[in-house]
C-alpha cells in the first residue's frame, strides 16, 4: 500500500511525458488505443475497486475496532492484535496454516517434481497427467466426505488393514488426527495440479538438451537434476507463490472433514480461514468482527511476507533458450 | 495444444529406462488407478442402499437405487440448488468476461506507466486471501440488501474473479498480432467495432478458456456462498451439501443419498473435463506459468 502511494506522483509525471512524446509520432492505431484506454478499462477497474480494494481497506480499518456488526464500533487500537497474540486457538490456527504452507508445500512439491521426472521419462504420460489433474476441479468437500466414510472406525480402510493383519489401526478421525488427515488429503489432491503446471513448463524445454545429456551418459536422475530442474526453475517458483496463496485459502476441506457433530470442526484442526469464519459467524456467542478481520489481516501479511521471501530465495538468472 | 503436439513426435523413440524410473512409473499408475477407483466407487455407492454400503463398502449395486437421486434432489434440496449453481456460475462468468476482456485488451496494448501500474494492481490482487474479503463484503452487501440473494453472490464472484481473469486475458490479448486491428482502424472501424469483430474472434480460444475457468471456480466456491446465502430456495450446491451433512448428523448418515448429492456436484465437472480437458489444463497451466 505505502509503495503505491509514494509512487503515484512520479507515475503521473512520467505518464504526462510519455503521452506528449507519443502524441507527436503516434499512428491511427495508437491514437485509438489512447482514446479507448479509460472507457475500456473503467468497468473492470470499478468492479475491482468496489468489490476488492475497498473491502481490503475496510477490513484493515475494522481490525482496529471492537464490533459485533450491530452496535456502534468502538476503537480498540492494536488490542485485537494483542488478543490474537495471546489466544491459544489463534496460535493453533496460525501454526496449522503454516504447517499446511510449509510442510504440505514441501511434500507436495517433492512428489510433484518426482512425478515430473517420471512422467517425462514415460513419454509424458498425457492420460496419467489428466487423471492426476482432475481433483483440482472437484470441490474439496467431496474428498472430506469420502475420507470421512473410508476412514470411519471399523470402516472400509480399517477392514482392509484387518485383512492384511494390522489389528489395531490408528484412530484416523480422532481430534488430534484430523489435521494430519487433512494435510494428507490436501497433498493427494493438489499434487496433480502442480505436476501439470510444472510439466507444461518442462514441455517447453528443447529436446536436444536431453539428447546431449544422454550422450554424455547422464541417467534419469542426472537429466532431471541438470536439465529439467534449472530449465523449469522459473515455473517452479511461480508455483511456489501460487501454493502460498491457495494454501492459506483452504476452507471447506477442513470444515467438513470427518463430519464432526457440531457445525464447526474441533479447533485443533482450524486454520486462519476457519478462525475468521468462526469468530465472525459464531453459533452461540456474539460475532467478533474486529478480531476476525485482524486475524484475516495477519493471514494477508503472512502471504505477503512469504511471497516476497520466496521471490528472493528462488531468484535465479533467467536462462535463455 | 502445445502440450499434445511435441509428445506425439517422440512416441516412436525408445529410451533406456533404469529400474528406479520403472518403479516410479508403476507408482504413477497406482496413483491414477486409485483416483479413478475413488471416482467409480463414489458413483456406485450413490446407487446403493445405506446398509448395503456399510456392510460391503466395495460391493457393486445389485439393482441400482435411483431413489437416492430422487431423494437428494427433492428432500436434500439439491434440485433447486443445482439450478441456482448453474445460474450463478454462468451469469457471473458471462459478466466477468464482458467486463474483464476490454480492460485486459487495452492493458495488453497500451505500454504506458498507467497501464503497467494498473496491470500490477490486478496482479497484486491474486495474492489476497479470500478470508480478508469475506467480512467486508458480507457487511457491504447487507447494507444494500443483497445478502441471501443470488444477484449479490454473482456480484461477489465477479469481483473475486477480476484479478485472475484480467491477468489471464492480458496474456492472451498480447499474443494477438497488432497488424489485424491496424487494417481495421485504417478502414475506419471504431474502437468497439475493432474490438468486437477483429480482436475477439481471434482471441476466442483464450476467452473461452477464461470463461471455463470462471465457471469451474464459481461452481465449487463454498466460503462466500455459505456466508451469504441461507434460504432453502437460494442456496447453491456446496451449501446444500454442507446443510445436508449437518441435518444428517442428527438422524444418522444416509450414505447412499449423500453420495448421490456428491455425484450431482461432481458430474458436471467430470463432463466438462472429459469434453474440454486439454483446454482447461492448458488454461490453468500455460496461462499461469507465463
Amino acid at each position: 500500500m505505502t509503495a503505491q502511494v509514494t509512487q503515484s506522483p512520479r507515475i503521473g509525471r512520467a505518464r504526462g511525458d510519455s503521452l506528449r512524446r507519443a502524441r507527436r509520432s503516434e499512428g491511427p492505431l495508437e491514437r485509438q488505443h489512447r482514446r479507448t484506454f479509460w472507457p475500456f478499462a473503467a468497468p473492470a477497474l470499478l468492479f475491482y475497486l468496489v468489490l476488492f480494494i475497498a473491502p481490503i481497506a475496510f477490513a484493515a480499518y475494522t481490525s482496529f475496532y471492537k464490533w459485533d456488526g450491530l452496535s456502534p464500533m468502538s476503537n480498540r487500537g492494536l488490542n485485537n492484535y494483542r488478543i490474537l497474540w495471546r489466544d491459544p486457538v489463534f496460535h493453533t490456527a496460525l501454526t496449522n496454516t503454516l504447517k499446511i504452507l510449509i510442510v504440505g508445500g514441501v511434500v507436495t512439491f517433492v512428489i510433484a517434481l518426482g512425478l515430473t521426472m517420471i512422467l517425462r521419462e514415460m513419454n509424458r504420460g498425457l492420460f496419467a497427467r489428466s487423471v492426476l489433474f482432475f481433483p483440482t476441479l472437484v470441490n474439496a468437500m467431496v474428498f472430506g466426505i469420502a475420507a470421512g466414510f473410508l476412514f470411519s472406525p471399523s470402516g472400509p480402510v480399517d477392514q482392509v488393514l484387518h485383512a492384511l493383519g494390522w489389528q489395531t489401526p490408528p484412530q484416523w478421525l480422532s481430534t488430534e488426527n484430523i489435521f494430519p488427515m487433512v494435510m494428507g488429503t490436501l497433498i493427494w489432491t493438489s499434487t496433480g495440479f502442480y505436476t501439470a503446471i510444472i510439466m507444461a513448463g518442462v514441455d517447453q524445454i528443447p529436446q536436444y538438451l536431453y539428447e546431449a545429456a544422454e550422450l554424455d551418459g547422464c541417467n534419469a536422475w542426472q537429466r532431471f537434476r541438470h536439465v529439467t530442474l534449472p530449465m523449469a526453475w522459473e515455473v517452479i517458483s511461480v508455483c511456489a507463490v501460487l501454493w502460498t496463496v491457495s494454501s492459506v485459502n483452504i476452507f471447506q476441506l477442513i470444515l467438513v472433514f470427518g463430519g464432526s457433530n457440531s457445525n464447526l470442526p474441533p479447533a485443533d484442526s482450524w486454520n486462519t480461514a476457519l478462525y475468521v469464519y468462526g469468530e465472525a459467524f459464531p453459533q452461540s456467542s456474539a460475532p467478533e468482527l474486529g478480531l476476525a478481520t485482524a486475524a484475516a489481516m495477519v493471514a494477508l501479511l503472512l502471504v505477503a511476507v512469504i511471497t516476497i521471501l520466496l521471490r528472493r530465495l528462488m531468484r535465479r538468472e533467467r536462462i535463455e533458450y | 495444444m502445445s502440450i499434445a503436439i511435441p509428445a506425439r513426435g517422440r512416441r516412436g523413440r525408445r529410451r533406456r529406462t533404469g529400474p528406479a524410473v520403472r518403479i516410479g512409473g508403476w507408482l504413477v499408475w497406482l496413483f491414477v488407478i486409485l483416483d479413478i477407483g475413488l471416482l467409480l466407487w463414489t458413483f456406485t455407492s450413490s446407487l446403493r442402499g445405506n446398509s448395503d454400503i456399510m456392510n460391503h463398502p466395495f460391493g457393486l449395486p445389485g439393482s441400482p437405487k435411483f431413489g437416492n437421486y430422487a431423494k437428494a434432489l427433492s428432500d436434500g434440496g439439491f434440485g433447486r440448488a443445482a439450478l441456482n449453481s448453474v445460474f450463478t456460475s454462468v451469469a457471473s462468468s458471462a459478466v466477468v468476461i464482458a467486463v474483464a476482456s476490454p480492460c485486459a485488451y487495452v492493458l495488453a496494448r497500451r505500454r504506458t506507466r498507467t497501464s503497467s501500474f494498473l496491470s500490477m494492481m490486478f496482479v497484486l490482487g491474486l495474492g489476497v486471501p479470500l478470508q480478508v474479503l469475506v467480512i467486508p463484503l458480507f457487511i457491504g452487501l447487507s447494507k444494500v440488501n443483497l445478502t441471501d440473494s443470488l444477484y449479490g453472490l454473482i456480484l461477489v464472484y465477479v469481483g473475486l474473479a477480476m484479478p485472475f481473469t484480467v491477468y489471464l486475458l492480458t496474456g492472451f490479448f498480447a499474443g494477438v498480432p497488432a497488424v489485424l486491428e491496424e487494417a481495421a482502424v485504417l478502414d475506419g472501424a471504431g474502437p468497439v467495432r475493432t474490438f468486437l469483430s477483429v480482436i475477439v474472434p481471434v482471441a476466442r480460444g483464450g476467452i473461452t478458456t477464461a470463461f471455463l475457468l470462471q465457471i469451474i471456480s464459481a461452481w465449487n466456491e463454498t466460503l462466500f456462498a455459505l456466508v451469504l446465502l441461507h434460504s432453502q430456495d437460494k442456496i447453491t450446491l456446496p451449501v446444500a451439501l454442507v446443510n445436508f451433512l449437518s441435518t444428517e448428523q442428527y438422524d444418522g448418515q444416509d450414505w447412499g443419498v449423500l453420495f448421490a448429492g456428491v455425484c450431482i456436484i461432481l458430474a458436471p465437472m467430470l463432463a466438462l473435463f472429459s469434453w474440454l480437458g486439454s483446454r482447461i489444463i492448458q488454461g490453468m497451466t500455460v496461462g499461469i506459468g507465463k
